[in-house]
């Protein structure tokens, strides 16, 4: 007995430990809104962790959402509102890591109007979703938007068939001004600077994969927060791996879009209070959201903030 | 620098050219560059011209196929809206667009969610060409939910038939990418209700072939953006669907590439100019159809001014030859042309030292420098007349002035350097003659009746005045000899010297005196002469109260009066002429009696000769310098 014990130390400490495998799904195409996973894959945070990420994007045919429900992907990048909406429909998910701590949504009106004097025109929304603050701020405010769902990019608002559109601050915003759209004060509407300041993006989980390998789930967290990190202080060097992810995957971006958009996601991730990348998420947003979503009806029930957080 | 200036202004002849060449260059320049400024016009309409013809043909080929577009799509709508109710319908009405156009890239009739029911919430009857064949099937799914595709959405929203932006379309069995643009057309039915969009694409590689095959000038390419300003066609492949005409004045502001993009997607059409990549181009753009698209050829101002440049450069490279040979030439010219001058100057500077009969060149010309030649031969021989001239007058002048010399030496010699020494007789006088002979004297005969003296001063200088004097001087000496008064010696000398005697009317003031050397008793008689000066008494020295009578030689036949001193002796007596009183310094101011009276008071009387000395000196110090105006006599004499 004494010598088997012996033998299966030995093997333990002689034979390399095989890398767990995660497959980690970002919520859209190769950008640099992903920068620090890209970044804690190539720089081998993910495998000094002892897990062995593929990060496969998500297809026309497989959105994020999907991919995480069919359990495609064990991890995925939601933005806080739809990770609520799908706890809502009865899939319990855990925050595993929030990086955004700010709101990047913003309205852009088209013939430089005020987006809020728009009551009743026509405004792009994307069709996967990401639109729940709008919905909800269109509602409030009385504006009663005429929604136009679209698949992606900014064609439909630039050949003038929208009074104006839905863009993320770090996305189409750019993608905008690339296309020789002048934005200024005032047709650039804020969300989070009238008192929808919701966080975004996080990094989740199902809770039944989660319960199972906690200690898997921490140290991608952790790995993942490496990552952005690095990014923080290399912005040049994590560029360059982005545009290998871009390039890979033929996406219609340039270098200079992608700078901005990197430099823009890191700007989001740090606190407006504590000035800090802090990595979590905020009961209080969590309230803000969870608030609004069910007063107008995009919830059946209230989300709370010990639903989603790691227990 | 300076050595350069001051080679040029020692040099006529560069001088002259380079003033010549100066303005000829002027000319050249104005003349040069008027005619750059035209041809350098000249040259941009042509290339203007040819960019518009190019890109109205250009736009011409593109809108005739996307017409074509057009038409079989309308077409197309037209069977569909005949039977709008019958779903299997639409795969065969898509599926004869792309046989009857095969060079179409696929054809899509969607309707919106349930239009029929059979088929769910999803129908659109897409075809496509796939390799040798034509593919047709249901294009509709949740993984494809072509409600929210920009195709289906643009002709709804828009209310009017319209072109896509282009988009990079994946051929899943080849794997091949393909530009394809659709030109999409909502189907309504009898009410007005969108009931579903026909949309028809087309690839865009034989659009960016004919487009990137436009190349007017070597260097110059094509771009073609969209609406969003999305590249298109450009050369730079890496640009095409991923960047915009701004992406690049995001990092940089370009407000020119700005404005250029915004009149692009404007649809305008121009030329602009504008610095891309470093290289100063000229833009000529133009809108493609209503499609909202934008063509533009880029063409370096180089290509375009490429030959004008070069025949620009020629015609300077040899204008600047030119302007240099020119100055070359003309200062070889003009300094061979001025070659005589040299010599002629060279000539003048052997006249100069001296060589008067020095040979002139003859140059053998008639213009100015023959003349001047000509006129400096005649020069050279009136100046050798008058230097001859000059010899003769001068050595006349010489001999005048060695006769002036014996007269002077004469006249000196009639006037005593050696004074009585007698006891109690301290005599003293001088004489300086403004010119070379002077017209004043003075003398003394010293017999038993005691010492006459007289000084004397007459009329006008020089020599006739100096013989006037010889002949006062002797006349003095002869009748003093006879012991007589110094009235009669007045009288006799106005008599001998007056009337007819004296036909150039000259005369002669004189103070005569007769000094007893015991007693000092004074018998003088003054002739107009000034007073002299009587030392000692209350004031130390004082003008001679006298009877001014007439100078001799005025009137005939007068009878002099004489006056008297009882004694002098002790008592110096200073007579002078007006030499000494009418010195005159440099700012004409006179030397004045008062000077003369001042001094005499304040000079301590050593001897005669001392007092002489002493106002020869003052006088000498108060012309400082001025030349002397008239003959200076002084005489001083002391009885003890």
């Amino acid at each position: 007995m004494k010598k088997r014990l012996w033998i299966y130390l030995l093997t333990l400490a002689v034979l390399p430990i095989k890398a767990q495998k995660l497959v980690f799904t970002p919520q859209w195409t190769a950008q640099a809104q992903f920068a620090g996973y890209y970044v804690a894959q190539k720089k081998g945070f993910y495998r000094q962790a002892g897990i062995d990420v593929e990060i496969v994007h998500p297809s026309v045919t497989q959105p994020a959402m999907s991919r995480i429900r069919q359990n495609l992907c064990q991890a995925t990048t939601l933005q806080l509102c739809q990770a609520m909406e799908l706890v809502d429909t009865g899939l319990e998910l855990v925050n595993i890591l929030q990086t955004s701590m700010n709101n990047a949504m913003v309205i852009v009106s088209a013939r430089d109007k005020d987006p809020l004097t728009q009551r009743g025109e026509r405004v792009g929304i994307w069709s996967v979703g990401f639109g729940q603050l709008a919905i909800c701020m269109s509602i409030k405010e009385g504006l009663d938007y005429n929604w136009v769902r679209f698949s992606t990019n900014v064609n439909l608002f630039v050949s003038g068939a929208l009074d104006a559109t839905l863009a993320m601050s770090y996305n189409e915003y750019y993608q905008l001004m690339q296309a020789g759209i002048k934005l200024t004060d005032k047709n650039v509407y804020r969300f989070c600077d009238h008192g929808y300041n919701v966080q975004e993006d996080g990094v989740y989980m199902t809770r039944d994969y989660y319960n199972k390998h906690r200690d898997q789930a921490h140290r991608f967290a952790e790995a993942s927060r490496k990552g952005w990190e690095w990014a923080a202080a290399h912005p040049e060097e994590t560029l360059d791996i982005v545009m290998e992810y871009v390039n890979k995957d033929r996406i219609a971006t340039n270098r200079v879009m992608q700078k901005l958009m990197l430099k823009e996601v890191l700007r989001l991730q740090v606190d407006r209070e504590s000035k800090k990348r802090e990595f979590r998420l905020r009961p209080d947003m969590v309230k803000r959201a969870s608030d609004l979503m069910k007063e107008y009806s995009m919830l059946e029930h209230e989300v709370t903030y010990d639903e989603l957080i790691a227990k | 620098m300076n050595n350069v200036f001051k080679y040029i202004r020692q040099k006529l002849s560069v001088r002259v050219s380079l003033w010549v060449v100066l303005f000829a260059a002027l000319i050249f320049l104005t003349a040069l560059g008027f005619m750059f400024v035209q041809s350098r016009d000249a040259v941009r309409q042509e290339a203007i011209n040819r960019a518009t013809q190019i890109l109205d043909k250009t736009s011409l080929r593109v809108t005739g196929i996307l017409n074509r577009v057009e038409v079989a799509t309308n077409m197309t709508k037209w069977l569909v809206m005949r039977h709008p109710e019958i779903a299997d319908s639409m795969f065969v009405y898509s599926q004869g667009m792309l046989k009857c156009n095969p060079d179409f890239y696929n054809c899509s009739i969607a309707f919106e969610p349930y239009y029929f029911k059979e088929y769910g919430r999803y129908f659109s009857a897409y075809t496509r060409q796939s390799a040798d064949s034509i593919l047709t099937t249901q294009g509709g799914s949740d993984a494809y939910q072509y409600f929210f595709m920009d195709w289906y959405l643009m002709p709804a929203l828009l209310n009017r038939p319209c072109w896509t932006e282009p988009y990079m379309d994946m051929d899943m069995l080849t794997n091949k990418k393909e530009m394809v643009t659709s030109y999409c057309e909502a189907i309504k039915d009898q009410r007005g209700n969108m009931i579903g969009v026909i949309n028809t694409g087309l690839s865009l590689n034989w659009l960016s072939q004919t487009i990137s095959a436009v190349k007017p000038y070597p260097n110059s390419y094509s771009i073609m953006i969209g609406n969003g300003g999305t590249y298109f066609v450009h050369p730079d492949t890496t640009k095409l669907i991923c960047q915009t005409i701004y992406t690049s004045t995001l990092e940089h502001k370009d407000t020119a590439m700005t404005a250029l993009g915004h009149a692009m997607q404007n649809g305008e059409e121009g030329m602009r100019q504008l610095n891309i990549d470093g290289n100063d181009c000229y833009v000529f753009y133009k809108p493609l159809g209503s499609t909202g698209w934008s063509m533009a050829i880029v063409c370096p101002e180089s290509d375009i001014f490429g030959g004008f440049d070069r025949l620009r450069r020629t015609v300077m490279t040899i204008v600047c030859v030119g302007l240099l040979l020119m100055l070359f030439f003309f200062i070889r010219i003009i300094t061979r042309e001025l070659k005589p001058l040299r010599r002629l100057a060279k000539e003048a500077e052997t006249i100069a030292s001296g060589q008067f009969n020095t040979r002139l060149p003859d140059f053998n010309r008639n213009d100015e420098i023959g003349q001047l030649s000509h006129s400096f031969g005649n020069m050279q021989q009136s100046l050798v007349n008058y230097i001859e001239e000059l010899k003769t007058t001068t050595a006349q002048k010489a001999s005048i002035e060695s006769e002036l010399n014996v007269a002077s030496s004469i006249q000196m010699s009639m006037l005593p350097n050696v004074f009585p020494t007698c006891e109690g007789l301290d005599m003293h006088a001088s004489m300086k003659p403004a010119k070379e002979v002077g017209g004043d004297l003075y003398g003394y005969v010293l017999n038993d009746s005691g010492l006459y003296f007289a000084v004397g001063d007459v009329s006008g200088k020089g020599v006739p005045a100096s013989l006037f004097m010889a002949q006062a001087t002797r006349l003095f000496r002869t009748l003093a000899a006879q012991q007589m008064s110094p009235a009669e010696i007045c009288t006799r000398m106005n008599d001998a010297l007056s009337g007819n005697e004296n036909p150039t009317t000259m005369f002669v003031t004189m103070f005569v005196g007769l000094v007893n050397l015991q007693t000092g008793h004074l018998s003088f008689c003054n002739a107009g002469h000034n007073p002299p000066v009587l030392g000692g008494g209350e004031n130390q020295g004082d003008f001679l109260q006298m009877l001014a009578n007439v100078p001799i030689g005025v009137c005939p036949d007068l009878k002099y009066q004489g006056e008297e001193i009882s004694t002098i002796k002790g008592r110096a007596l200073f007579i002078y002429t007006d030499g000494l009183n009418e010195a005159e310094n440099p700012q004409q101011e006179q030397f004045g009696d008062d000077r003369i009276l001042d001094i005499l008071r304040n000079t301590h009387f050593d001897s005669a000769q001392q007092v002489i000395e002493t106002l020869a000196s003052e006088v000498e110090h108060f012309r400082n310098g001025a030349e002397p105006n008239d003959d200076l006599t002084m005489m001083c004499l002391r009885v003890e």
